[in-house]
């Protein structure tokens, strides 16, 4: 049976979290072993996807208030608050033959494994394109791609908990006086496996889930694995010049110091 | 010089936020925003190059954006060309 690896590297900040995707993209060895990775963050954090802009999106004064980290992602989508929740990413080469060439069968072959591991928790999950997975209807699941390199990188979340009222406490809306409706919209539109089962769902219960998601969906084994030492590297790098970088949060701009990433040039 | 916004929700799709400068009767520049998806990403910078001098018509933008699409074989998300036509003369208006 084929294997893929698993990291388990556990709570972080946003911007280690954001390095390690990366790092993990750039170094995913074509067409060897593609990587599924599970973490959480350490402050909660925001992030934001590729194209947002980073004041109209995040309320940057009360994300410094209450200690939240806030970063810009190298994926597109929205903004996301990162609290209650399991996050996984997933790295093949675009030459394994695991996910379709076609990017929206791709987000629906990945997503497929989330589907899975919701069902190992007991909740009957559905795909809902573009990017997201319903449960009831309402999104348990936000997910983004983007492919570099000959590398497919997908993240995304995994609700376990939510806190509506918290969440737009650190995020802006386009009309505020539209503030009040659009929490109760959202409190709608959003559930979480805690809402769903009744209880609270541990991460390592959630991750085991997911874990069996993944092995079910591409019929491959899970073997924790480590980052490797050029990975490592790489994430200290990404996360100094990029991550941690305000001109990357706020601009897009990398650090004059240079960029490892060759195909993700400064603007 | 006049300049303007413009917020637009995607019908079944994302949102494009758009901030605009223009003389009047074209695009000096744009900046294009939201929680689309575009790859590769990068080349959100070509469609905003890309506009600068287009003469500001919802029909020529969208045969524009059409164009820079498929010469660079982009894939939108959430988005078609025609929304970021509307969403740009939006952005005129205010």
């Amino acid at each position: 049976m084929t294997r893929f690896r698993l990291l388990l590297t556990g709570e972080n900040s946003a911007a280690r979290n954001m390095a390690i995707d990366e790092a993990v993209m750039w170094c995913c060895p074509k067409p060897g072993i593609p990587t599924v990775r599970f973490y959480s963050w350490k402050p909660p954090a925001v992030s934001i996807g590729y194209f947002q802009q980073i004041e109209e999106e995040v309320d940057l004064e009360e994300c410094k208030k209450q200690g939240v980290d806030v970063v810009r992602r190298i994926t597109g989508g929205g903004a996301v608050f990162h609290e209650k929740e399991l996050t996984y990413s997933f790295a093949c080469g675009e030459e394994s033959g695991l996910v379709s060439e076609n990017i929206l069968e791709s987000y629906k072959k990945i997503c497929n494994s989330i589907v899975l591991g919701l069902g190992a928790l007991g909740l009957k999950a559905e795909f809902a394109p573009l990017n997201d997975i319903v449960v009831g209807g309402k999104k348990i699941s936000g997910n983004a791609q983007t492919r570099r390199g000959g590398v497919v990188l997908q993240h995304g979340t995994i609700i376990l908990g939510v806190d509506v009222g918290k969440m737009f406490l650190l995020l802006r809306v386009p009309n505020e006086k539209l503030k009040g409706k659009m929490i109760e919209d959202v409190k709608q539109r959003v559930t979480s496996a805690e809402q769903q089962l009744g209880r609270k769902v541990p991460f390592e219960e959630a991750a085991a889930a997911m874990k069996k998601g993944f092995e079910e969906n591409f019929g491959v084994k899970l073997e924790e694995g480590e980052l490797t030492a050029v990975e490592e590297g790489m994430a200290k790098m990404a996360e100094e010049r990029r991550f941690a970088y305000s001109g990357w949060n706020y601009c897009r701009r990398t650090s004059p110091r240079g960029c490892i990433l060759r195909d993700l040039p400064a603007e | 010089m006049a300049s303007g916004k413009s917020v637009f929700k995607v019908e079944g799709g994302k949102l494009l936020k758009i901030s605009l400068e223009h003389s009047g009767c074209a695009i000096s520049s744009v900046k294009i925003a939201g929680d689309f998806f575009l790859h590769p990403e990068e080349a959100v910078g070509l469609i905003e190059e890309g506009l600068e001098g287009t003469p500001l018509d919802e029909n020529t933008l969208k045969n524009k954006i059409e164009a820079i699409v498929k010469e660079n074989s982009l894939q939108l998300f959430g988005f078609a060309p025609a929304d970021l036509a509307r969403a740009i003369m939006m952005a005129v208006k205010q």
